[in-house]
């Protein structure tokens, strides 16, 4: 079960759960898998889920009518994935979110995980662990986007997740750094020599 | 010629799988002279046997997906029978197991590379059109792909089954990455 030692690793390193705390956190996760370009969460829809990714790469995107499209965040292993706003607020979703790369999950229903934070305060206060590492990384991103030209926001992306680069196609790199494809072939070239 | 279908479409869907990751992991990294060097005077260069993809990837693709479309309300059944046509189409399109097709064919005026200025471009809608690809083939589970017909770009008044269409299709991507392989392999080598 590598999957499932892979999330209770994930979890511990968070925020360390006592060892029955810990074994009923990971009994309410179910293994998921996906093909590549499989919509996980559309527009509108409540995340019904929490994802853990153990293989695969997905991203969450603003899509709307006037078909302009923000790619918001990347997930890969071994991260947390889905509309985490939605999920955590059982509200609509403004956004979508969808595998980039054929992917393995574990996930978990909201009512399942809201049970267990009600009974165990410990797997609550990791989750809210988790939230805040999650704001804390929204936070920085807001300042780069605001003030980073596209060719820092690319090395700061390089920086964090170089394995982006040759395993998912280029014009969702483009899109979440906010330029077009010719855009990014001249950024890519430059950055290489 | 008979097939499962859902042995036929899962095979479909895994040798577009293996296109788009070969483009995604390879193509799409290298410099623009490996992509645009052609391999002897007057043999197409890796990016324009993309492009040439590209051509064919923006009649049939939406054609597939309106054949999807009219073919709703139809069910999957259990076997596909290529028509004499499809089979003949598909057969020519193969490579053989040494990679190389059986026969060369001149491309339609229409279907022949245009002046490629941004390769990056080019690849990015080959990748968009095998990820589209593969989206409609998991559709396609869920209709009968015999019932679906799908006009072929050379004869519009001849129609053949959505089975047969994806059949030559995905071997006609096969053939050209093929061939836009070996284009990088020369280039690489000269230097």
């Amino acid at each position: 079960m590598p999957q499932y030692q892979a999330l209770r690793q994930f979890i511990s390193t968070v925020s360390p759960l006592p060892e029955e705390a810990l074994d009923n956190f990971t009994e309410i996760w179910k293994p998921f898998s996906a093909k590549r370009k499989t919509t996980l969460t559309r527009a509108g829809e409540v995340e019904k889920y929490l994802y853990f990714v153990t293989d695969g790469i997905q991203r969450v995107f603003y899509f709307d009518d006037h078909q302009r499209e923000a790619t918001i965040v990347f997930t890969y292993p071994h991260s947390f994935c889905g509309v985490a706003d939605s999920f955590l607020l059982q509200s609509r979703s403004r956004f979508f979110s969808e595998t980039l790369t054929p992917s393995t999950f574990l996930r978990t229903s909201f009512h399942e995980l809201n049970e267990l934070m009600k009974r165990s305060h410990e797997t609550e206060h990791a989750i809210r662990m988790m939230t805040n590492y999650a704001f804390s990384g929204l936070l920085e991103r807001m300042a780069e986007i605001q003030c980073f030209s596209a060719e820092e926001k690319f090395r700061s992306l390089l920086a964090r997740s170089p394995h982006l680069l040759n395993m998912i196609p280029h014009k969702y790199i483009a899109n979440y750094l906010g330029i077009d494809a010719s855009n990014f072939s001249k950024l890519l070239s430059s950055i290489r020599i | 010629m008979k097939y499962k279908t859902f042995k036929l479409l899962d095979q479909l869907h895994s040798s577009a799988e293996q296109h788009i990751h070969l483009a995604i992991t390879e193509w799409q990294q290298l410099p623009t002279v490996r992509l645009t060097t052609q391999p002897a005077q007057g043999s197409w260069s890796a990016i324009e046997c993309v492009d040439h993809l590209v051509s064919y990837g923006r009649y049939y693709l939406p054609a597939m997906e309106k054949a999807i479309a009219n073919a709703a309300g139809t069910a999957l059944s259990p076997g596909f029978n290529s028509s004499f046509l499809g089979n003949y189409f598909y057969k020519l399109m193969l490579p053989q197991t040494n990679g190389f097709p059986k026969k060369k064919m001149r491309s339609p005026k229409n279907h022949l590379p245009t002046q490629i200025t941004d390769p990056e471009i080019v690849i990015n809608e080959f990748i968009s059109q095998l990820e589209k690809l593969q989206v409609l083939i998991r559709a396609a589970y869920k209709i009968n792909i015999s019932k679906a017909k799908v006009p072929i770009s050379i004869a519009k008044f001849i129609k053949l089954s959505l089975g047969d269409t994806l059949l030559f299709y995905v071997a006609h991507i096969s053939r050209h990455m093929l061939q836009a392989q070996r284009a990088l392999q020369t280039e690489f080598y000269r230097h």
